[in-house]
């Protein structure tokens, strides 16, 4: 008698499970092609030690190397995904004290010389501002990042050694960072804005300001058999819709600097072939509040502005329901140093909306302001659409509780020194945090006297514990002041948050290894492990 | 002629050293420190790094010792230095200058391939419908902001053929087809406003000269009215037509500022917009004296012309 | 004195007397009629805004953005659920009060320079047309861009000063050259040469006898500017140099975010389009229309 039919099946069955579960051979990568994309605007110029904006880390990464960066591959950032670079191996030593580095030999720069332990002394020396620094930079916007650092010595010419006034261990996490290049020590500081010379695995072809940088490999890069790609071009491209046009009609290989979920769901909608990936920035919408000048000095104005600002409307409306919430720091789970999620539902402006506003209503009564006197409120904020939208809304939502509110729009060139000079009440600001780490926000955005610290605030009880973290090595207590800074951050209305960003990205299914991660924006333009399919 | 000659010439080196110092007191005047677009992108302002930057560029000088410089610096072909990109002004403008000519140009043969024609139907039949659709047309073209129909075309084209304005430049000489492929279509945008224009000149420089006795006398002789048209009135009408194109390029250049930012192109106009819109005061100032040059020597040589077609003046 | 006293008739460019000149000119003009009842139209809804809007042009509404056309919202919303028109009947005002006090502004400048020009002659006379040259030499959009650079953005009492005078510089040396060329045709008549033997000051004359005959180019010239200065504006909001957000503007509508979704949302810039065209083309057409019926010589 012939087997029960799914008796016979059940072999074939069998076989089709075992097929589907053994892992998918990775494919080769491929050599060659250019990888075209745009950056988020156009960049000032090419030198990331000058800048504080990724437009110009974008295209720059790719021609430089750090000491140490962080794995492309792995999603989250972190002290377990640095892998090495210029730098073969390091350590800490003395307490964290001392910070060592191997380096690599036989590396040269894009003109020919060897790369050797001064040139790391060389850039670092100019970014800390060391008075006998061979180069003074211009403009030194992370010169807070390297306060701690006493002196830096090149014992030979392939080991560097840090030595820091204090215990830092998040200084290994801001070498690893898109901001923290190494610079040759024989190019002069002031070329370096309009082309890069730099170790990296692709070096300039041609840079036009305001149309595109172009890059190309680099046949003597000390990685071997990498870059995959023969070039990358970073065409600059202004309005999001030409963005996404460009991308859907082939002319842009990867798009999304910049976009938000719309942006995002109109690219798809065109091209459902496109491969759509999404990840938490580390950059926020804040409010930037002026503690030296009337009415923001008061208190309870302050909390009232803060209560007033309902979080769940912002996500339903200018964040397009793609935010996150938190404090000072990125949180959880992209974060590592973020507040508690049940703290974070009771900051102010999470809670019931009616309740909220009714609350900052008194609060303006008790400081003297009502229908009769209402509060005049003037929101600043940079005349450029990813900040204009969420000050818009900020502006309604300041109506709804009896606030004359009305927007300012500051053009880009006048808007730093206006807030450096503190000529505003109250502000719509985005921060992009360089890497999560509390380092590298804190000092930056909070300490007394602080050039970004752009709300005036100052608090030496602050300044104390941030330091205090700062040194603090066992993990567990470190997090445990992070959070009791920021929960008192929040709570002082220091720079309320308003929501933090997500990034969304489009490509073509044939770029293949496209790096994205999730609690940073600035540490993944290498793109040496790209590789085209095609 | 040759004392008209020398006259224009004269009138056109006063503009010339007019409008500088025209354009540099403005930017002095400008509020913000030209030196602040320095430090736009590193997001911070530091007073004493300020100072220095100051000193080392010239800025604290007095006004008359900056001018002096800058019109040094010009009489040698340095157009300044853009402090924004930290480049010399001339580098960045360089590659950009071909790509408006080449709109322009287009641009410019587009509005009298359309104008022209369109005027001396409309100017020939006075009045009869074809003339009212031609004037309300062309009107209409005037009245649209050239930027919109660019935004419009943009959304029929894409919609409908599936054109999209290309991000990257393609110079004529490296694929002439993808090259006019980018250019025709911002080419009549910027071309359909201007021809607007020239229509109108045509049409009431046509309209004159065929009043006139000469023109009357052979119409009633009898002699055919085409060829009239063709040999009398045309070539009569032409010359205020040619001191039209003059202003014309006025007309044009405005609507290529706008019409640059639409259609994505890497051209002057673009470069103004992104000027301004940064503060980058140093590059503004070469820019503008730069637009403003290449029109007083358009205007020139329209005068010139002028002065060559006008037997009236050629004959002196 | 008899001639000072004596008006002189002998130019085509005075205002002819009022009642039979409106109906002679919805006969010989036709198309001006036409174009006089848009721009009635556009003052209606500057005027009667709060009336005519059905919501508030500044409202945001989340919920409701970039809707297409419908029953509720006419026109469709926004990328921030603001009603498009609502907005364009706010519009109107910005448009015309814009429009208005740049031209009316540019326009008178331009009309005292001019016969001062012309009156005066000589030296001054030829230093004011090289400036006026000068000024001729830049494309209009570069001069407004210049003026914003430089000036910023001003405000007294809610108006936009420095857009105002930005939108009005270029219209100066316009209307300067027009008033010269009317004021030097009207220099050379006797009666001007009698009055001065007379002994009365250049002012008296000026006033007395120069302004009232630029009247008529003066008028033809307001609304032709006022087409132009709305134009301008436009472009200007635009480029981001003009009107700010959220002050409803029909140049600004079409631009910033806008550029990001008109593609998905055409209406958006559809309609604020068409309004500007509109409200241009009326002027310029009854500017025609007024200069065709007033003085035909005064083409091009």
């Amino acid at each position: 008698m012939p087997l029960r039919r799914s008796v016979r099946l059940a072999p074939l069955a069998l076989l089709l499970v075992i097929a589907v579960s053994l892992p998918v051979p990775a494919q080769t990568p491929k050599s060659g092609g250019v990888l075209r994309t745009h950056p988020l605007s156009a960049p000032p110029s090419l030198s990331p030690h000058e800048e504080s904006t990724i437009a110009t880390v974008q295209p720059a990464s790719a021609c430089y190397n750090n000491l140490i960066y962080f794995d492309p591959a792995k999603k989250q950032e972190g002290e377990g995904t640095i892998i090495p670079e210029l730098a073969e191996r390091w350590s800490w030593q003395d307490g964290h004290r001392n910070l060592v580095f191997l380096l690599r030999k036989n590396v040269k720069w894009h003109d020919g010389k060897p790369f050797t332990s001064q040139d790391v002394k060389y850039t670092f020396d100019a970014v800390r501002g060391a008075p006998d620094a061979a180069a003074k930079l211009r403009v030194n916007p992370r010169k807070l990042w390297y306060d701690n650092v006493e002196h830096i010595e090149t014992p030979d010419p392939h080991t560097v050694v840090f030595r820091l006034k204090r215990p830092q261990p998040s200084l290994l996490l801001m070498l690893a960072s898109g901001y923290s290049p190494v610079y040759p020590a024989h190019v002069p500081l002031a070329d370096l804005k309009t082309k890069c010379v730099g170790t990296g695995p692709f070096k300039l072809k041609e840079y036009r300001p305001g149309e595109f940088v172009e890059l190309e490999r680099n046949p003597d890069y000390f990685v071997k058999g990498r870059p995959y790609l023969d070039g990358v071009k970073w065409v600059i491209v202004k309005d999001r819709s030409t963005q996404i046009a460009a991308l859907q009609a082939g002319q842009l290989d990867v798009a999304g600097s910049g976009w938000n979920k719309a942006n995002w769901e109109t690219a798809k909608s065109g091209k459902p072939d496109l491969v759509t990936i999404e990840a938490s920035s580390n950059v926020n919408v804040n409010v930037l509040v002026n503690f030296k000048k009337p009415p923001m000095t008061d208190p309870r104005v302050r909390q009232a502005v803060n209560l007033a600002l309902d979080r769940k409307a912002y996500q339903a409306g200018p964040a397009l329901g793609a935010a996150t919430f938190g404090g000072a720091m990125l949180p959880r789970p992209a974060g590592v140093w973020g507040l508690p999620e049940a703290e974070v539902a009771k900051l102010p402006g999470m809670g019931d909306a009616a309740k909220q506003k009714t609350q900052a209503k008194k609060l303006l009564a008790d400081a003297g302001f009502g229908a009769s006197n209402p509060l005049k409120l003037t929101v600043s904020t940079r005349a450029i659409a990813i900040y204009v939208d969420p000050a818009s809304w900020m502006v309604d939502q300041l109506r709804q509780i009896g606030v004359d509110a009305v927007l300012e729009q500051i053009e880009t060139g006048v808007w730093h020194p206006k807030m450096t000079r503190l000529d505003f009440q109250v502000a719509l600001n985005l921060t992009g945090i360089g890497i999560d780490d509390p380092d590298a926000n804190f000092f930056e955005n909070f300490k007394c006297g602080s050039q970004r610290n752009f709300s005036g605030y100052c608090s030496e009880d602050i300044d104390r514990l941030m330091v205090q973290q700062s040194q603090t090595l066992d993990r567990a207590a470190r997090l445990k002041l992070v959070n009791e800074i920021d929960r008192r951050l929040q709570h002082e209305g220091a720079r309320p948050v308003l929501g933090w960003g997500k990034q969304f990205y489009a490509h073509w299914p044939y770029v293949k290894a496209f790096p994205l991660h999730d609690n940073s924006i600035y540490n993944t333009s290498r793109y040496q492990d790209v590789w085209l399919d095609k | 002629m040759r004392g008209y000659v020398a006259k224009r010439l004269l009138i056109a080196l006063v503009t010339l050293v007019g409008m500088s110092m025209v354009i540099f007191s403005l930017m002095r005047l400008a509020p913000g420190n030209i030196v602040d677009v320095i430090f736009e992108s590193a997001g911070y302002v530091d007073q004493a790094d300020k100072r220095l930057l100051e000193r080392e560029l010239g800025v604290d000088r007095p006004i008359p010792v900056q001018y002096a410089r800058w019109i040094g610096e010009l009489l040698q072909g340095d157009l300044g230095k853009s402090y924004r990109y930290d480049m010399r002004a001339w580098t960045i403008i360089k590659p950009r200058l071909p790509v408006t000519l080449e709109l322009a140009g287009l641009a410019l043969l587009f509005s009298i391939v359309l104008g022209v024609p369109a005027g001396v139907v409309s100017a020939a039949r006075q009045n009869r419908p074809i003339d009212y659709v031609l004037r309300v047309l062309s009107l209409a073209g005037l009245s649209m902001p050239s930027f919109w129909l660019g935004m419009v075309i943009i959304l029929l084209f894409v919609r409908s053929l599936g054109w999209m304005p290309s991000v990257t430049y393609v110079s004529p000489f490296e694929d002439l087809r993808a090259n006019l492929w980018q250019f025709v279509v911002p080419a009549l945008a910027v071309g359909y406003r201007s021809s607007a224009l020239i229509m109108r000149i045509t049409r009431s420089a046509m309209l004159e000269v065929m009043r006139e006795d000469y023109i009357r006398t052979a119409r009633a002789k009898g002699v055919w009215t085409r060829l009239i048209m063709r040999r009398h009135a045309l070539r009569n009408a032409m010359l205020p037509v040619v001191t039209v194109i003059g202003l014309e390029f006025a007309f044009l250049i405005g609507g290529l500022v706008v019409t640059e930012q639409v259609f994505n192109i890497n051209g002057i106009g673009k470069l103004f917009v992104d000027a301004t819109a940064r503060g980058d005061f140093n590059l503004i100032q070469g820019l503008v004296l730069l637009i403003a040059t290449i029109f007083v020597l358009v205007n020139l040589v329209v005068d010139l012309l002028y002065g060559w077609l006008d037997p009236r003046i050629r004959l002196r | 004195m008899a001639i000072v006293a004596a008006t002189p008739s002998v130019q085509a460019e005075t205002l002819p007397k009022r009642a039979n000149a409106f109906v002679q000119f919805v006969k010989v003009q036709p198309l001006g009629v036409v174009a006089f009842f848009i721009i009635l139209l556009y003052v209606v809804f500057a005027l009667g805004a709060r009336w005519i809007a059905p919501f508030d042009p500044e409202a945001i509404d989340f919920a409701a953005m970039l809707s297409r056309p419908n029953a509720e919202h006419w026109f469709g919303t926004d990328q921030y659920g603001r009603d498009v028109f609502s907005r364009i009947v706010y519009g109107a005002r910005t448009a015309l009060a814009v429009g208005i006090l740049s031209a009316v502004s540019g326009c008178t400048l331009g009309a005292l320079v001019g016969a001062a020009s012309g009156y005066f002659g000589g030296r001054i006379d030829n230093f004011i047309q090289r400036i006026v040259d000068i000024m001729l030499s830049f494309p209009i959009i570069v001069l407004a861009m210049v003026v914003v650079a430089v000036l910023g953005k001003g405000n007294i009492g809610g108006v936009d000063t420095n857009l105002i005078a930005a939108i009005a510089l270029p219209i100066v040396p316009k209307m300067a050259r027009v008033a010269r060329a009317s004021t030097l045709s009207i220099v050379a008549m006797p009666f001007i040469d009698a009055a001065r033997a007379a002994g009365f000051s250049h002012k008296r004359i000026i006033l007395r006898h120069i302004l009232p005959n630029i009247i008529a180019p003066y008028l033809i010239m307001v609304t032709a500017f006022m087409a132009q200065a709305i134009l301008l504006e436009a472009s200007l909001s635009f480029l981001g140099l003009g009107v700010t957000e959220p002050t409803p503007a029909w140049g600004l509508m079409l631009s910033g975010t806008s550029a990001d979704f008109y593609q998905t949302a055409p209406w958006m810039i559809v309609f604020p389009g068409l309004a500007i065209t509109l409200a241009v083309f009326a002027f310029n057409l009854f500017g025609d229309s007024l200069r065709d019926w007033l003085d035909p010589k005064l083409k091009g």
